[in-house]
């Protein structure tokens, strides 16, 4: 600010605090219109967040293959009969409720690792996130007793992340859009699209998508992309760029959606355990390390458990972290500190507790809220490390991508510094 | 900054936004008539909002009201759903409708106070004997075997974690204290819970011959700390339900398919 406080005259009043308060409101408020229109925010943010729930439910299906048929099958012991009968007044959507055939609940498991893979790498995304969402549906609304925080956690981001431009970086997308010109036809595009547009006219025709919210959704993003390519082919001008402005406000009220989800999550865990004696008295980690369900390697965790002292460090430290996350996102340094010590504790967790894959999902959570900085050194890392790998001749073709359509953008509590950079060098 | 954002210099106007050029500038209020030709290869980044048509102006502002309303209150419901019982949520029972099921939030992680209990599932069936009359088997613990597959193992799974613990927290909600179910989600439990067993019995016995089947839950107190003064009874204690008649649909379906076969 410019306006440093100077002793004001023997007699005279102190000026007001709220002097050009309204006109500074004005301009904030202008500014932030231009960003949340013009600007993607936090694309290198939305693509990890992207990744990792790709990569979450992708080694999650993996390791699960053994178990498919146990967990969503036609043969689980939670059997399609007791699944059709349990949803059938509540109207959750799952493609494996439409049909109790061996054939199409593979069809259905093995798509989903694909449009996984096709999350994770960023090919075709916005059609790829919608089927992701899809499968991830199918399969936990399918069985819907199978899943724990880490499944809740997955299904909501899978919806979220259908409205966001999350492939804008690290993704195959956007290495096509920095090589094709902005109005190239993209035949493969237009393909998809005619296919993705007769499997939901075949699935709205047999009746099978019967919910209207979700037929509503469906052909509205089908009509979307319709709109958006007709646009850019046929007016470049004023038309492209208010539907690219719609389509950045979209994203960034996703991404607000998402973050206030995480503070959600956290401020919910905290402030309900603040409430318990056990986590009081400071004994509270210790129960979970003694039960059984969650105890894989009993030695480790006895050995822990036995130290009071340790315990109460680790049961005080979780609710201090979890209530004090929100308000850590007012200073971008203190939320940088809270956002290691939680990844650093969901790695305890995934270990000590046998919960790998929520802990996955907890991180690739947190993820949203990692700095740009720290994003893009940990970005240009992977890739220097990639290219030694790799021999010169797959070299040339990963070559480096095209910088980040829309600037790094700020997010609350964080700012991508000069300072930042180059402290991460 | 990054060099790919627009700073002042590229934007010609001080600060970001064309609405705080043109309230900051009288001058500016007539708009600039930007051509759709010098549109054309615009990035939206660089295009001041100034610069558009009303109508297009138009359909941004209604565009930000309407996300910026929904996104409101689609956070106002998820909170009121994860808040306790207050004066507000009393009142809105739409948020619930709105929350499940897609939207459910389930955040008490170990909370307010973590399981002090290990929960034990075991199971005894009543099967027919060939010379006649019936035989009662030995209590079964369905849930040493999972804790078989999960100890030592990195990647646990969902199959070993989540079906039977998570299974048995649904009946013990869908009953009453005395054991008795409640409406469709008690019934369908119990089918579900006949499943389970029968599906991991198949292994090592044949299942067609079961007639009945009970269960009871076994809880063990965790004793309290070394370093607490608290004693608890540690003994388990044993909660039994009633004995339930099998359905054929109870049955494996490779158990089911043999068993046609061999009818046929």
């Amino acid at each position: 600010m410019s306006d440093t406080p100077t002793a004001p005259a023997p007699g005279a009043l102190p000026p007001s605090p709220f002097k050009g308060l309204s006109k500074g409101f004005d301009s904030a408020l202008a500014r932030g219109i231009g960003h949340v229109t013009r600007r993607t925010l936090g694309p290198h943010q939305t693509a990890i967040v992207r990744i990792g729930f790709a990569v979450t439910m992708l080694t999650f299906l993996l390791r699960e293959w053994p178990h498919r048929g146990e967990l969503y099958g036609p043969d689980s012991p939670w059997g399609f009969d007791l699944a059709a009968r349990f949803t059938a007044n509540n109207q959750a959507f799952s493609l494996l409720l439409w049909n109790d055939s061996h054939l199409w609940f593979e069809l259905v498991y093995h798509l989903t690792i694909l449009a996984s893979v096709a999350m994770l790498v960023g090919w075709r995304t916005r059609l790829s996130s919608l089927l992701f969402m899809i499968g991830v549906l199918s399969l936990q609304n399918r069985s819907i007793f199978m899943g724990d925080g880490g499944d809740n956690v997955i299904h909501l981001m899978a919806m979220y992340l259908t409205l966001t431009r999350c492939a804008r970086v690290w993704s195959l997308d956007a290495r096509r859009a920095a090589r094709t010109p902005r109005d190239a036809t993209d035949p493969a595009g237009i393909a998809l699209w005619a296919l993705s547009g007769a499997a939901l006219l075949a699935a709205l025709l047999s009746g099978e998508l019967d919910s209207p919210i979700w037929s509503m959704f469906f052909c509205g993003m089908w009509a979307a992309h319709a709109v958006w390519w007709l646009l850019r082919r046929h007016a470049p001008g004023e038309p492209r760029i208010v539907a690219d402005m719609i389509a950045n406000l979209v994203h960034n009220a996703a991404l607000l959606v998402i973050m206030c989800e995480v503070c959600l999550i956290y401020a919910t865990a905290g402030w309900y355990k603040i409430q318990g004696s056990r986590w009081q008295d400071g004994t509270a980690v210790y129960y979970p390390m003694n039960l059984d369900y969650f105890t894989p390697w009993p030695w480790l965790t006895d050995f822990l458990a036995a130290n009071g002292y340790l315990v109460l460090a680790m049961s005080y430290g979780t609710v201090f972290v979890q209530v004090g996350f929100v308000f850590a996102l007012l200073n971008r340094r203190a939320k940088n500190i809270l956002l290691f010590v939680m990844v650093g504790e969901h790695l305890g967790i995934a270990v000590l507790m046998g919960l790998p894959f929520f802990s996955l999902a907890m991180i690739a959570m947190d993820a949203v809220f990692l700095p740009t900085a720290f994003l893009l050194w940990g970005g240009s890392r992977l890739r220097l490390g990639a290219e030694r790998l790799l021999p010169a001749s797959v070299r040339h073709r990963f070559a480096a991508p095209p910088p980040a359509p829309a600037a790094a953008a700020s997010l609350p509590g964080q700012r991508a510094t000069e300072r930042e950079t180059a402290a991460h060098r | 900054m990054l060099p790919s954002e627009p700073g002042p210099a590229e934007s010609g106007t001080p600060g970001a936004s064309g609405y705080e050029a043109a309230g900051e500038d009288g001058t500016a209020r007539g708009r600039p008539e930007a051509s759709d030709a010098a549109l054309r290869d615009a990035a939206t980044e660089t295009v001041r909002l100034r610069t558009l048509s009303w109508p297009s102006r138009l359909v941004v502002a209604l565009a930000i009201g309407g996300l910026a309303v929904y996104a409101t209150v689609h956070l106002a419901m998820i909170f009121l759903y994860v808040a306790p019982s207050n004066t507000v949520r009393e009142q809105a029972e739409g948020a619930r409708d709105y929350v499940l099921p897609e939207f459910e939030q389930n955040w008490k992680l170990f909370a307010p106070n973590p399981l002090q209990r290990n929960v034990a599932v075991e199971v005894r069936v009543e099967t027919s004997e060939p010379v006649g009359g019936v035989r009662v088997s030995d209590w079964i613990s369905l849930t040493a075997m999972d804790i078989e597959n999960i100890e030592g193992s990195l990647l646990p799974s969902h199959a070993d974690q989540n079906i039977l613990r998570r299974g048995w927290d649904f009946l013990t909600g869908a009953h009453t204290d005395e054991g008795e179910p409640i409406g469709l989600r008690g019934e369908l439990s119990e089918a579900y819970l006949r499943r389970i067993a029968l599906l991991r019995l198949s292994d090592t016995m044949d299942v067609t011959t079961v007639e009945r089947v009970q269960f009871r839950e076994a809880r063990t107190r965790v004793p309290a700390p070394d370093w607490r003064s608290e004693d608890f009874d540690t003994s388990t204690t044993y909660l039994p339900m009633d004995w339930w008649t099998v359905e054929p649909e109870d049955l494996p379906a490779d158990v089911r398919d043999d068993a046609a076969e061999d009818a046929s």
